[in-house]
């Protein structure tokens, strides 16, 4: 028996001791997942504000072209003249907006926090396979993020290409006007693909090896199907922007000429790698959002999930069609038409499961008990919110339809629905769903219900119009649309989206000051404030380190037995056994 | 034949009592996983240099022109033996032959290292003949891929002398070599991409 | 000795003698020679390319088979680790429809 001579096995699960890490240990540089969930958490809110910030000032300059900015006079000469939004400073708002939301806020809300937290609580495993590396992971992104802001302090200001940085524009800052602000996008982004991938092998090996016994891969909930097979998608796709970020700052800085079109060096490449990665990533923005969705509905509804097998199936078609069709963002790009049809009808059959799970939504709620509670009603906009872009998604997946939307304000319309209708909405029900495990308090019903209801109808009147600005030709990353004739009729449209989208902005100060506040004077939170049958649910909140003690919790049934006629009550947990051996832990042999 | 019985509990095995996962235990499962993620690297670097080659073939000139294939071949036989002796430690670790072990390690780190060293004399004569990574798409994509698997060696060698430090303090033994094992599989995959490109970088 | 592809149970090593290291060194320096001197043959490029890169793909598999000892994992590692080949394909096919179609 060679248990001790060689040390403590990696899943040792001794932690009933007392609790004795010194403060640095247990807060800032703890290997605890769900601790690295909650700085995740606190990280991405920040650049979620800070993203939200830029997008006011551009709201701003597109409504009110030539006004001076409320504040802007606090700017430097270099942002800002006279308090007036300058052109070198829009361009460096549009593009980190971009960046900062999808690479900071949305991708580690989604994967960085409920990754981090949920999949070993949910599995009912003690921690991550490697908790060190979970720990390097998000301190390495937290330098990746302070990269992307030294921008703002360098000459020439921070990148301004856009957040898909298409070459040559981003690869000579002749073109750009930008050069050190162009370096340390790409640097940003190298580091927070190293940040990525260390998060991603350890959620892979974590859900294949170290789920409890009886969670059989059947059982898992669709929240960690959902997030393991993102994390598939994170694996194989964050390299490839790391090694195009590579080039592409090899261009900016050694005189490579991969992107330099009078050296032979090919400009569409680019724009291929980019969005070879780029597509799996919205599905990375939007996988994990269905999941914690079909979960939270799943409980509101108090019904199984409808088609629980055909969500699996779903969420793994995605993963595997989603690597061919990132042609559908290059329809005008000039490249090859053949391949244009091929991406053209590639993109239209992704859509099939996107529309499955949307139907199996439905069928959850068909006929079920509802509780409306906060998380339940985000995600119910989750699911409409999502419709809606996905729809216009199939329009724009048209190619002749595409020639005349491309690059207008009804990409924007379509990429804010599934993002912030999508995901966002997503996101605002999984922190409020598991607020309460994670702080030990809820946040407030009454306040979320009012941010909820708010969020819902600003956010529908900043960007359902852009649907109708885009149909009218209007040029998304424009500065000053009053410069074209045939965009002042509908200048007030564009007046009326930036004064709801600063109404929208203020509403989120009521969800932050709720997630602060709770955190202090919030209702004591029972283990189970949901009754949700999930494994996270039947341990203390907030869990302990080391999440299940001494024991290993053996499961014996799906996550959504609610309203089972076997059970008193009107849910049934995971690990609960039940006389009769209604279900168990074994249900196939193991060993398959 | 070599492990006996009586390996239940053994740390190299997946962790018990639970589902049955990929059948591994998770250091070398995760490694596996990373490597995935390694050969997209590859992918966006060969891929790039494979789709240029196509887009523009006239900046490339033939083989032996420019780049010195004898220095490179010797260089190329340096790390396939480098993961001779890199097997071999993992088979001395699997058998339990602690100065074997010890041996080959230090084998493959010196090895490892003078393959690095050898990639910067050729780095030097070529700079000196004026093949820059300025110089054209021929120059952008030999450094990049070629700097680039320079990078990962260099970072092979590093965690292999941490390694070799540990073997020599006895940490590895027949029933636990984690470490080995799982090092090897960098060590082999590095030297997999390197079979790889000395190909189509030099000789093509 | 035999060389069961995968362990007869989860959770049990398998058991194999060492694969004959040494061999397939010698191997990987053979085909190394052949390649070098193959790339100066007076073929057709077209021919001497594939020659060179079936070679290189044969080291690849002995090293991944023998020395990463993917012959004697279990099954569904080894489905893991060929897994991101077909994303290579992939792009590197479409991309390359630009300038040969
Ligand atoms: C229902 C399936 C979907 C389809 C058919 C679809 C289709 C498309 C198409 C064709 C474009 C390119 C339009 C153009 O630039 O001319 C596009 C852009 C975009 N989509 Fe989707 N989409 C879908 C779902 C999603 C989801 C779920 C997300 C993210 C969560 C997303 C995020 C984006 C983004 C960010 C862009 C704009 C990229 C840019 O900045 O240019 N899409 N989509
Ligand atoms: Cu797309």
């Amino acid at each position: 028996m060679a248990t001790t001579a060689t040390g403590t096995a990696p899943y040792t699960r001794d932690h009933g001791h007392v609790d004795d890490r010194s403060f640095l240990r247990k807060y800032i540089f703890s290997t605890d997942h769900k601790i690295i969930g909650i700085q995740f958490l606190l990280m991405s809110l920040t650049f979620l504000l800070l993203g939200g910030t830029l997008a006011m000032v551009m709201r701003w300059q597109l409504g009110f072209p030539g006004k001076p900015l409320p504040g802007g006079t606090l700017l430097p000469d270099t942002y800002t003249s006279n308090g007036v939004v300058l052109p070198e400073f829009y361009n460096s708002a549009v593009t980190m907006h971009g960046t900062f939301m999808v690479f900071f806020a949305i991708m580690p809300l989604l994967v960085g926090v409920f990754g981090n937290y949920l999949i070993p609580l949910k599995i009912g495993a003690p921690d991550m396979a490697f908790p060190r590396i979970n720990m390097a992971s998000f301190w390495t992104a937290v330098p990746a993020g302070l990269l992307m802001l030294a921008g703002f302090f360098v000459e020439g200001g921070s990148a301004a290409a856009g957040w898909t940085s298409y070459a040559p524009l981003s690869a000579r800052s002749d073109l750009s006007g930008v050069h050190l602000g162009q370096i340390f996008w790409c640097l940003g982004l190298i580091v927070l693909g190293l940040s990525s991938i260390m998060g991603s092998f350890n959620y892979i090996t974590t859900v294949i090896n170290m789920r409890a016994p009886g969670m059989n891969w059947f059982r898992l909930p669709l929240s960690i199907w959902a997030l393991f097979v993102t994390a598939c998608l994170v694996l194989l796709a964050i390299p490839v922007l790391s090694g195009a970020a590579i080039l592409l700052l090899f261009d900016q800085t050694i005189g490579t000429k991969f992107f330099e079109p009078t050296a032979g060096g090919q400009p569409l490449l680019w724009q291929h790698l980019f969005w070879f990665f780029g597509h799996p990533e919205v599905y990375i923005l939007i996988l994990p959002a269905m999941g914690m969705a079909s979960d939270i509905i799943a409980n509101g509804a108090r019904k199984p999930v409808f088609g629980y097998t055909s969500m699996v199936l779903a969420i793994i078609a995605i993963g595997f069609l989603g690597w061919g069709v990132w042609g559908h963002h290059m329809f005008q790009s000039g490249m090859n038409p053949t391949l244009g049809t091929t991406f053209m009808i590639s993109t239209l059959l992704i859509s099939v499961p996107s529309a499955i799970k949307t139907f199996n939504w439905l069928g959850t709620i068909w006929q079920g008990n509802i509780t409306f509670h906060v998380p339940m009603l985000h995600a119910l906009a989750f699911v409409s919110m999502f419709v809606i872009g996905g729809l216009s998604g199939v329009f724009m997946a048209a190619s002749p339809f595409d020639i005349y939307i491309h690059d207008t304000y009804f990409i924007v319309a379509h990429l804010h629905y599934v993002l912030f209708g999508g995901s966002l909405f997503a996101i605002f029900a999984a922190v409020t769903y598991w607020y309460p495990k994670m702080f030990g308090r809820m946040m407030s019903p009454f306040w979320g219900r009012v941010h909820f209801w708010l969020t819902l109808v600003f956010y529908n009147c900043v960007f359902f119009p852009m649907h109708q600005l885009g149909l009218h030709g209007h040029m998304r990353r424009i500065y000053d649309p009053t410069q074209y004739a045939f965009l002042r009729e509908v200048q007030p449209v564009n007046v009326f989206i930036s004064i709801s989208a600063f109404c929208l902005f203020a509403t989120q100060f009521i969800f932050a000051v709720n997630f602060i506040a709770s955190w202090f004077t919030g209702e004591k939170a029972p283990n189970n404030p949901w009754l949700d049958n999930g494994l996270e649910w039947t341990v203390a909140s907030p869990p302990p380190h080391g999440n299940f003690g001494a024991t290993v919790p053996t499961v014996y049934r799906g996550p959504y037995e609610y309203s089972s006629p076997h059970s008193d009550k009107d849910y049934l947990p995971q690990n609960l056994p039940m006389p009769g051996g209604l279900g168990s832990a074994h249900p196939q042999q193991a060993g398959d | 034949m070599a492990h006996a019985a009586a390996m239940h509990e053994d740390v190299m095995l997946p962790p018990p009592s639970r589902e049955a996962g990929a059948g591994v235990y998770n250091e070398k499962l995760g490694m596996w996983i990373f490597l995935g993620s390694e050969v997209m690297f590859f992918t966006a670097l060969i891929g790039t240099y494979v789709i240029l080659r196509f887009a523009h073939p006239s900046s490339w000139k033939a083989p032996g022109q420019v780049l010195n294939i004898p220095v490179t071949a010797i260089n190329t036989f340096l790390l396939i033996c480098s993961s001779v002796t890199m097997v071999k430690a993992f088979a001395a670790a699997q058998d339990g032959l602690q100065r074997q072990l010890r041996l080959w390690l230090l084998a493959t780190v010196i090895i490892g290292a003078s393959f690095v060293g050898v990639q910067v004399y050729e780095y030097t004569h070529l700079i000196e003949k004026g093949f820059v990574p300025s110089e054209g798409l021929y120059g952008s994509t030999f450094y990049t891929m070629t700097g680039f698997h320079g990078f990962h060696v260099t970072m092979g060698v590093i965690c292999m002398m941490f390694v070799t430090a540990r073997a020599f303090q006895g940490k590895y033994t027949k029933d636990d070599h984690r470490g080995v094992e799982v090092i090897g599989l960098y060590w082999h995959f590095v030297d997999l991409v390197w079979i790889i490109l000395f190909t189509i970088v030099y000789l093509i | 000795m035999s060389h069961p592809d995968h362990p007869a149970s989860p959770g049990t090593r398998p058991t194999h003698a060492h694969p004959n290291y040494i061999l397939i060194w010698v191997f990987l320096a053979a085909l190394t020679a052949v390649e070098l001197s193959v790339a100066f043959l007076p073929w057709p490029k077209t021919v001497i390319i594939l020659v060179l890169v079936g070679m290189a793909f044969w080291k690849a598999a002995l090293v991944g088979l023998y020395y990463m000892h993917l012959r004697f994992e279990p099954k569904r590692l080894r489905i893991l680790a060929i897994a991101p080949l077909p994303l290579f394909a992939v792009l590197v096919l479409a991309v390359i429809t630009e300038y040969i179609w």
